[in-house]
């Protein structure tokens, strides 16, 4: 008797946990991405909230217990190539792509292969930098990913079956995709890729049901339009400000926060003089409609490749006994800014990195440039280098310790000028960029104090790193190195406490969710992803 | 029809196998047109710059990643035909890759790359059985430098030296080996340059260990000492570690290997080409 009941009561606690599953289980909605810090052991967009912080609200893992961190599996791909992946996850599931449009959901828990889609491709792609892709969004039953032959898709989440295919451009043109797209309310959103292929940039929503293009922003104006006379002649028919890195989004004020890339050719402006709006620069658009709203531009007239692809941090802040709605950047320039998100106005901006051709920034945050850094055809030597003080590598920010956390690279180059005629779909660069020799590339994990833009500490690594960052609530930031090495910091000192050595070099951010009341931190490097937790 | 069945997919390679070498036939006869042409030369010289100057340096003196390609030596074939494959299709296994290059831009950076190579290569004078003689014995290259299987490891293995490296590259590195330093090829996945750096690295008992890096990373470095042994560190396990930026080639100064000497070495040199 005393058996059955017990066994009755187990029973009634397995109903009462199917039905929590299935709560759990519910689908992704636009509530549950608004209030995705409500439920940190998942990952649901990109930078983990639409604010952008990367920072997990779980803390089983802490920095008195990181050093017990062990390998709870690795899934290995087929696909070579880099891995520059999210994963996103959800009820125990988690969803990425790899290299060459390739994709997979997995069991989060253990390793294990739900489904893989694979994309057949056109063989003459132009990929300036890899066959790589950032991720997935979801919403529904589906996630959504870019292709490097330019189209935008659906899949069912459970299936990998594709629901919807939309091609968005022409790759034989030099478009393609390699962003993680960003869900917002019934939108999909996207931006191109192809900078050093003289395209026309332009950021896309479309609609996540059926995959019909809902809006198109052009990042350069046409003619009429406000910002055309920032190009000269017929440049801006191939200026390239691609818009090749996922944005963040206020829902209080409905705005979407999407960088741009460089103007083309990067490196020669002889026939595109004038600000060249919006390469390199932040736009603040209406999700609903693509309207802007304002946009801030980081380096006008570029002559140096350095596009603002580099996901925009949103934080409340006071400054000055103010309370303010604010926007972070560590921008390749070598810039960090602050900038008031409700209109765009610049707050602050110091330099983070060494940087070698501006004075620094006037009133408006415009750059007061040094003489003699317009590359040449002999070549000048300029830091930061083409790729940047920072590029793609995903920052984060803790609202535990209110500071903000970069892989900034000190690595200059020689910039060099040459003339180069146009073809449609063919690189259009204008010449190119050669490291400085005898100068050894370094890199930094940096935490920036926002209020001030000075760095708290830097951690040096061998050799600079392009890997992303994560911040947790365990008081920890975990990032990775050129060496392969997925890291935990303290987030307070930038000390070590524990390091992975994956075999790879390490170009994705860290995740962290949990699964059965475990938490786990997972990383992309090389072809696999790696998950840890606590034994 | 079994038989007739068997005969097709015998006959199919066999096709395949013969046009592709009467392809491989024409393709070795073909010169290219455009050589000396000076529009051709300066078209070449922009796509140069545009698409190969990022590894091969602005003027294709070599650069981080990759050798000089103005030496008159090719490791992967130096006929027209040769390096119109290489460009376009790159070289499996290597860093080099393919690029989308059209046939008559591929001829033009080949035009350009003819017209930056030496006319004729100056003849060297030397004595390749003096210069042989030198290296194994007096000059002590072979103490740190392996040929065919001989020969010590700290150094670069010298089999095939002559295939990729010009009289004048190894002569400044025999007179200022350590003025290449930053020019050390990066290996495949690396992304910084660590071969060949010289490093002191003082344990913890203070004894200070140097030799070359094989390897390094942020919290490890593998390295090869002066006897020739593997020596593997965590870095926390040791006080110091001391990047030199220079060379543990000793320099070959005049006085200490003469001019004809020099031509010697050089001649023997000159016969490792790995083959």
């Amino acid at each position: 008797m005393r058996k059955r009941s017990s066994r009755q009561f187990l029973e009634n606690i397995a109903v009462v946990a199917l039905l929590f599953a299935n709560i759990s289980a519910a689908q992704v909605t636009t509530a549950r991405i608004e209030d995705a810090s409500r439920e940190p052991g998942n990952w649901l967009t990109y930078s983990g909230t639409y604010d952008g912080h990367r920072y997990s609200g779980l803390k089983q893992i802490t920095t008195k217990d990181v050093s017990q961190l062990a390998a709870q599996w690795v899934f290995q791909t087929p696909v070579t190539g880099k891995f520059e992946a999210t994963p996103l996850i959800d009820d125990g599931v988690m969803y990425f792509t790899v290299a060459n449009s390739n994709a997979y959901a997995i069991d989060a828990q253990r390793g294990k292969t739900i489904w893989h889609y694979e994309r057949a491709l056109p063989e003459k792609l132009r990929l300036c930098c890899g066959a790589v892709n950032r991720g997935f969004a979801m919403l529904g039953d589906r996630v959504f990913m870019t292709t490097l032959d330019a189209h935008v898709i659906a899949l069912d989440s459970k299936t990998g079956s594709v629901i919807w295919d939309t091609k968005a451009a022409d790759y034989e043109k030099g478009y393609t995709f390699t962003v993680a797209p960003l869900v917002v309310k019934d939108k999909v959103i996207v931006g191109v890729s192809g900078g050093e292929y003289g395209i026309q940039g332009f950021i896309d929503a479309y609609d996540t049901k059926t995959g019909a293009l809902a809006w198109r922003f052009h990042t350069i104006p046409g003619p009429g339009e406000p910002g055309h006379g920032s190009w000269e002649g017929d440049s801006w028919t191939r200026g390239g400000a691609p818009a090749w890195v996922t944005g963040t989004y206020d829902p209080e004020l409905n705005l979407l926060y999407w960088p741009t890339g460089n103007p083309a050719p990067s490196n020669n402006g002889s026939q595109r003089h004038g600000d060249n709006l919006y390469s390199n620069s932040i736009l603040a658009l209406d999700p609903d409609n693509g309207k802007l709203k304002w946009y801030f531009q980081f380096t006008p007239f570029d002559l140096h490749d350095w596009d603002a692809t580099e996901s925009p941090i949103l934080i409340d802040s006071t400054i000055d006994g103010q309370k303010r709605k604010l926007l972070l950047q560590a921008n390749r320039n070598g810039f960090f800014y602050v900038l008031d998100r409700t209109n765009g106005k610049f707050v602050l901006g110091k330099p983070y990195a060494k940087q070698t051709w501006a004075k620094g920034l006037d009133a408006n945050g415009r750059p007061v440039l040094l003489p003699g850094v317009d590359p040449t055809l002999e070549g000048v030597p300029v830091c930061p280098g083409a790729y940047g003080a920072t590029n793609f590598m995903a920052p984060s920010y803790s609202p535990l310790t209110g500071l903000f956390y970069v892989t900034s690279r000190e690595q200059c180059d020689v910039f060099s000028a040459d003339s180069q005629n146009y073809r449609l779909g063919r690189a259009y660069i204008g010449s190119n960029y050669v490291p400085v020799m005898n100068a050894k590339d370094r890199g930094f994990l940096t935490a920036i104090d926002p209020k001030t833009g000075d760095a708290r500490w830097r951690f040096e690594y061998f050799g600079a790193s392009w890997a992303g960052t994560l911040s947790t609530a365990g008081g920890l930031v975990f990032s990775g190195d050129i060496g392969g090495n997925l890291i935990a910091f303290d987030a307070q000192s930038g000390k070590a406490l524990w390091h992975f050595p994956t075999g790879a070099a390490v170009y994705a951010a860290p995740v962290s969710y949990e699964v059965a009341g475990k938490q786990y931190v997972a990383i992309g490097a090389g072809n696999a992803v790696f998950s840890f937790a606590l034994p | 029809m079994k038989s007739e069945k068997l005969r097709r997919l015998v006959a199919l390679p066999f096709m395949m196998c013969c046009a592709t070498f009467l392809l491989a036939q024409q393709v070795r006869e073909v010169k290219n047109l455009l050589e000396g042409n000076a529009q051709a030369i300066a078209n070449g010289k922009a796509n140069f710059r545009a698409n190969c100057s990022q590894c091969h340096g602005l003027d294709a003196t070599g650069g981080l990643r990759a050798p000089s390609l103005v030496s008159g030596k090719f490791t992967h074939g130096a006929s027209d035909a040769d390096l119109f494959s290489t460009i376009l299709h790159g070289v499996p296994s290597t860093l080099m890759p393919g690029n989308d290059l059209t046939d008559d831009e591929t001829w033009e950076v080949i035009a350009f790359l003819r017209s930056m190579q030496p006319k004729s290569e100056a003849v060297i004078a030397g004595d390749a059985q003096a210069g042989e003689k030198y290296f194994w014995s007096a000059g002590g290259c072979a103490s740190c430098h392996m040929v065919r299987g001989r020969g010590g490891r700290l150094g670069p293995d010298l089999s095939r030296v002559s295939a990729s490296r010009s009289a004048a590259y190894i002569t400044e590195s025999l007179r200022e080996p350590s003025k290449q330093l930053s020019d050390g090829l990066l290996e495949p996945g690396h992304d910084s340059p660590i071969a060949g750096d010289t490093v002191t690295i003082t344990i913890s008992s203070g004894e200070k260990i140097i030799g070359i890096a094989k390897n390094e990373d942020t919290f490890s470095i593998q390295l090869l000492d002066l006897q020739g042994e593997l020596r593997l560190f965590s870095k926390s396990d040791v006080q110091s570690i001391v990047h030199e930026r220079k060379s543990l080639m000793p320099r070959y100064t005049e006085a200490k290997l003469s001019n004809p000497a020099l031509q010697d070495l050089l001649a023997y040199l000159e016969t490792l080409r790995g083959e």
